[in-house]
């Protein structure tokens, strides 16, 4: 049941990102504040460090392209391809802010990445010795998240502002959107099926919410509250730091700073299970292609500033086996 | 269970918080209300397994994550013991409860308890129950020590800590007054971050205490001159020994002293402030032009730190990336655009919001944490070779205008 196993040798600082390799179910990329990026064989038999990637400042995002090559980008601002066979490092170029987030897509064949700088960019990795960078697009506000299905680009910005792209034609947003959430965006994940994407806020609460701008469409979106308790009549409430969704169900995961991990289906607007609590924050979450495991980042989240580093734990890296638990009530064959 | 027998005697209880009852029927609904009840939603249950599956299939908590029973005496809390009413309470417990009303009552001991034989298991039982007692009085010091704790400290860091948890958002949103930074605590940026800190800065903090040990506080010997506007006795707030924040708090409106002399220098006399070094005129300047979209101290009081406990350099760092830095200090972030600043909307009950700041993620102000802040490269422009990633890190100079 609570079949979970810790990864050997984790980072020493905050885990900011991690994601399973797009075609074998075990290998797995973290990006951490210890300016490492860790490429992880995560296998039941024996877990290892494959490989170990150093950087000049903190890494903020990973993305596989292949199972052979990883990115990586941070408060360095350089966008790096990681050949994690050779452990070669290759600058690709730079933008002029934090790289917040990155997603490879498979439809153009390249590498997006968003960053504080407010802008929006493309690299194509063959592209080598000049920049590898093929297109920029500026945003209003400084990127936060950004996740992509198929040809449909999702990117989360400061002050609340959501863009919505279509890949094949970057001109111009298809959709500009602002949150229906009140509270600063903190979390996006697109959902496997193309319908839509969700998001999750600072203020503890998830919104489901659809591409589709037709008014039917539309008014399926909702929100609800989680990732919060109540304590002698006050709420605490705790930032969902991550979302995920499992790429065969189309349920999704919410990670929050109160530790606790919930998998909820959509579609019937139900939670399916919440795992026990733990006394860290979840600062990043993931399943690997297959849908049989979910990686944690349990890390400190900064939501206490420097004073909370001091008391913070030890970061881990746990691999939960999942069971039925993440697939919705009635799926053919359960 | 042998119940029957002292039936006349004793009186139904209940095992979780050893109250009686006048029939079973009573104590069954006290043990719907105050113990089998949900504490996620209104459902009453009639047992703990029945509580324990509630739990688990409604409100899909794992079974080993379930709540406590509720008011129950420690130990009793769990959901291993299946009690229904005056049934299924365990042997031992039933006759350390029997023995204790004897004695409550007077009665002789085995008058109520027959089987003598748990009278070794009977002794122990007070003093555990006393113990544990003992612990959960130790336990709820150590959490009532703790919880003021944080409050009343006056760290750097707790104020804006303080600010951090309880603060309306305008705190963060528009700042702005150009107000003194609370005693104790630094602005933000004493000079334009990234730019190399003004002459006779660097050197300034090991002159600043002129006080040898042993000087009383207090109004300066005569032949220390003040220049004018400075209020006497106002800039040595700080008993000796003690090195004052840098750069020194001066009151509002105040004109800061133009530089403390450095040590073996004395002004010429009838010329206070003869050779005013830049740095003290730049103090009040980035004070008062501070924008309404640059949040001033940092909440995380860490870019606030390095500046006023560290001496100038280097901050120590466990990382690698920040210990070549040179001069630079992490800036205070600023709204690329603040026409679209954030307020946080009021809550309707009381809330305790973890993340506070609606217009800084937690990434932002950790990323100019002196421990992890990065000096960007001069150059803006979006091409780079990948020579340049190979370039010494010194030749990387900050760009002076993303901090103002």
């Amino acid at each position: 049941m609570a079949d979970s196993t810790t990864l050997p040798s984790p980072p020493f600082d905050s885990v900011s990102a991690l994601h399973f390799a797009p075609s074998s179910p075990d290998r797995l990329l973290v990006s951490s504040w210890d300016t490492t990026v860790r490429y992880y064989d995560t296998s039941d038999t024996a877990p290892e460090l494959k490989a170990k990637f150093d950087h000049r400042a903190a890494v903020l995002a990973c993305a596989f392209s292949d199972d052979a090559h990883g990115y990586s980008g941070g408060l360095d601002t350089s966008v790096r391809e990681l050949d994690l066979s050779t452990e070669k490092i290759t600058n690709l170029g730079q933008h002029a802010d934090t790289i917040s987030s990155m997603s490879w897509s498979n439809s153009q064949n390249c590498l997006i990445t968003g960053s504080w700088d407010r802008t929006l960019r493309f690299w194509d990795p063959r592209l080598a010795q000049t920049s590898s960078q093929t297109q920029s697009h500026s945003t209003p506000e400084r990127i936060y998240h950004l996740d992509l299905i198929d040809t449909t680009l999702v990117i989360a910005m400061a002050s609340r502002l959501f863009h919505i792209y279509d890949l094949r034609n970057m001109s111009s947003p298809t959709q500009q959107r602002e949150s229906s959430l009140k509270y600063m965006t903190r979390s996006l994940a697109c959902m496997p099926d193309g319908q839509g994407y969700a998001t999750a806020s600072t203020e503890g609460r998830i919104a489901v919410e659809y591409f589709d701008p037709s008014p039917t469409s539309q008014e399926k979106k909702y929100a609800f509250k989680c990732h919060r308790q109540t304590v002698d009549d006050v709420d605490r409430v705790w930032p969902v730091n991550a979302l995920a969704f499992h790429p065969v169900y189309n349920t999704f995961a919410s990670a929050g700073s109160d530790g606790t991990v919930s998998i909820w289906d959509h579609k019937v607007k139900k939670r399916l299970r919440q795992y026990p609590k733990l006394n860290t924050p979840l600062s990043a979450i993931a399943f690997n292609k297959e849908g049989t495991k979910l990686a944690m980042g349990v890390s400190y989240t900064w939501d206490d500033g420097e004073r909370g580093l001091k008391t913070a734990q030890q970061p881990m890296i746990v691999i939960r086996k999942l069971g039925d638990e993440v697939k919705p009530k009635g799926w053919p064959g359960n | 269970m042998g119940k029957k027998k002292n039936k006349q005697v004793l009186r139904p209880w209940c095992w979780y918080c050893e109250r009686e009852f006048e029939d079973e029927k009573v104590l069954m609904q006290h043990q719907k209300a105050k113990h089998f009840k949900c504490g996620m939603c209104p459902r009453r249950l009639n047992t703990a397994g029945g509580l324990a599956v509630h739990i688990q299939q409604v409100h899909k908590l794992e079974p080993d994550n379930l709540p406590r029973i509720e008011n129950a005496l420690p130990g009793r809390d769990g959901y291993e013991v299946e009690i229904f009413g005056m049934e299924g309470i365990p042997a031992p417990d039933v006759a350390d409860y029997k023995r204790r009303k004897e004695i409550e009552l007077g009665l002789a001991a085995g008058s109520i308890s027959q089987p003598q034989a748990k009278r070794p298991k009977i002794e122990n039982r007070p003093m555990s129950e006393e113990e544990l007692k003992a612990q959960l009085e130790a336990h709820k010091a150590l959490m009532g020590l703790n919880n003021p704790e944080p409050s009343t400290t006056s760290t750097p860091e707790t104020p804006s800590g303080a600010v951090v948890y309880g603060a309306p958002s305008q705190t963060y949103a528009a700042p702005p007054v150009p107000m003194p930074p609370p005693h104790g605590v630094t602005p933000p940026v004493p000079f334009p971050a990234g730019a190399s800190p003004p002459p006779g800065m660097p050197g300034q903090p090991p002159h600043f205490p002129p006080f040898a040990p042993g000087m009383p506080p207090g109004p300066p010997p005569p032949g220390f001159p003040f220049p004018p506007g400075f209020p006497p006795g106002a800039p040595m707030p700080f008993p000796p020994g003690v090195r004052p924040p840098f750069p020194p708090f001066f009151p509002p409106g105040a004109t800061p002293p133009p530089g403390f002399p450095p040590p073996g220098f004395t002004p010429p006399p009838g010329v206070p402030g003869a050779s005013p070094p830049p740095p003290p005129n730049f103090v009040p300047a980035t004070l008062q032009t501070t924008s309404p979209s640059t949040i001033s101290p940092p909440p995380f009081g860490g870019t606030a730190i390095p500046g006023a406990n560290t001496p100038p350099g280097p901050a120590p760092s466990s990382n690698p990336a920040t210990q070549s830095q040179g001069q630079s200090k992490p800036p205070t972030l600023t709204l690329p655009n603040p026409a679209l600043a954030q307020t946080l909307p009021e809550f309707k009950k009381p809330t305790e919001l973890k993340w506070s700041d609606p217009n800084f993620s937690p990434e932002e102000h950790r990323a100019i944490h002196s421990k992890y802040y990065f000096v960007k490269t001069t150059d803006p422009a979006p091409v780079t070779t990948s020579a340049n990633a190979d370039e010494p890190r010194g030749k990387k100079r900050a760009r002076a205008e993303d901090f103002l």
